[in-house]
């Protein structure tokens, strides 16, 4: 089924598609939906990003639902304020842990998914499933290297070049009270709270961002 | 004969929906039933809550767990928001209305949730406190809007102490209201025990066991009432 799932979902849009498997981290409510599926949509900060994620996200659950299995979506961190029972659950999981664990990137040194194909330009949405499909394998070191641009180029000096390691305690990359001082001095000149800076300036799918939905696949 | 056969369809359709947590099949559901004229109340009890019925079922069977649970309930407020609008009377025999709440200490509101939702469906008009509540402030409330009922809810055996402070507190200020506790530490015997009416093992439970203690209430009073008159 993996196969079919992905392709149907590229189809339809989306960027990058990529199964993990968490058994062993998830929290014991959800920890029955072992599977992961994560899908990543080249984010062009606008509304039309979120409404395609949750949009991929329903055909994933109708495609499991008519196969016989359980799912759970997990919506687009944006779109996460709604007043529904089940967004309770929605705290006890992270999209960037179920993207490096699928092996779509790592977290890079602005605290973002890094994708080599896209960089940090993916918006992200998961369901989660006790489908047996197969898993991808797991990135477990930022591959950022040397490269500290994001760093550099950061008005706020908010990040602080940590690397991140899935099998070490998760490093303090960015400092949130200089980024969030930043972005509240930026929303009072221009009435929006947005810099992102460091998803501009990240060298890792700067070009191939806009074309080329193959680059989707981790050749590292 | 196709009128019957539509119905049938229906009910179907909305059982399945909540079971298989799909709220855009209850929405669609929901719609069709008030597009052929249906009566939504019997759209309400015979197909979202009979579908909720098994999805207990299936709870307690441990094939669903507590995600499943969650988008179930979504799917039945899906359809419930459509169809509330239009039932004019709900033929419960009885409505009343209801403070409800997770003790102090206490954080887990999915049972309180799920039993709150039964009594939204039933027609009563419910204050909910939440979860975490100050002890005092379900006999504040109790007496403020003057509820025929109060739901305590616990799952911790250190919090579900402060449900028998509760109950002696409501008893001295209104010896007739109706209480009833709930949760995963509690049972018949402790509900006894510190005089609770009614222990809710699950919220279909509640939902039954709150109607009858209502109406029984009412009777209480109306017999009240027409002694004083007599």
């Amino acid at each position: 089924m993996n196969g079919t799932l992905r392709e149907e979902l590229l189809r339809s849009g989306a960027s990058v598609v990529g199964v993990a498997c968490l058994k062993d981290v998830l929290h014991q409510d959800i920890a029955h939906l072992e599977k992961a599926v994560s899908i990543g949509v080249d984010r062009n900060l606008n509304e039309d990003t979120v409404s395609l994620l949750l949009g991929l996200q329903k055909r994933t659950a109708g495609i499991l639902r008519k196969a016989g299995y359980r799912y759970l979506c997990i919506p687009p961190d944006s779109d996460r304020i709604r007043n529904t029972f089940v967004s309770k659950l929605y705290p006890l999981f992270t999209h960037k842990m179920a993207a490096t664990s699928a092996g779509l990137g790592w977290i890079g040194k602005n605290g973002l998914l890094i994708n080599p194909g896209f960089g940090p330009r993916l918006s992200l949405a998961t369901i989660l499933t006790d489908a047996p499909l197969q898993a991808g394998t797991p990135i477990e070191h930022s591959l950022c290297g040397d490269c500290g641009m994001c760093m550099e180029f950061c008005p706020s000096d908010a990040i602080t070049g940590e690397e991140w390691s899935r099998n070490e305690p998760f490093p303090e990359l960015i400092n949130p009270d200089r980024c969030a001082s930043h972005k509240k001095k930026i929303k009072a000149l221009r009435g929006k709270p947005n810099c992102g800076l460091c998803i501009a300036i990240c060298p890792y799918g700067r070009k191939t961002c806009k074309d080329s939905p193959t680059a989707s696949f981790v050749e590292a | 004969m196709a009128a019957d056969e539509k119905k049938k369809e229906l009910l179907e359709r909305l059982r399945n929906a909540v079971i298989q947590y799909d709220e855009d099949a209850a929405k669609e559901a929901s719609q069709e039933v008030l597009d052929v004229g249906m009566n939504a109340n019997d759209a309400i009890f015979n197909g979202l809550v009979s579908g909720m019925e098994e999805v207990g079922r299936l709870f307690e069977a441990q094939e669903y767990f507590v995600p499943e649970l969650l988008m179930c309930a979504d799917a039945l407020y899906a359809g419930l928001d459509i169809l509330k609008p239009h039932v004019e009377q709900l033929d419960l025999g009885v409505k009343g209305s209801v403070v409800i709440g997770t003790v102090e200490g206490d954080v887990h509101d999915i049972g309180k949730n799920i039993v709150k939702m039964m009594f939204d469906v039933a027609g009563f008009n419910v204050y909910d406190l939440g979860r975490d509540v100050p002890l005092d402030k379900f006999v504040e409330e109790q007496v403020r809007t003057d509820s025929d009922l109060v739901c305590l809810s616990a799952m911790m055996t250190t919090t579900m102490t402060g449900m028998k402070k509760v109950i002696d507190n409501l008893r001295t200020k209104n010896p007739n209201v109706k209480i009833m506790i709930g949760g995963a530490p509690v049972s018949a015997d402790i509900a006894e025990k510190w005089g609770a009416d009614g222990y809710a093992k699950d919220a279909n439970n509640a939902l039954k066991d709150a109607i009858n203690m209502i109406s029984s209430l009412k009777k209480l009073k109306e017999e009240a009432e027409a002694k004083k008159r007599g």
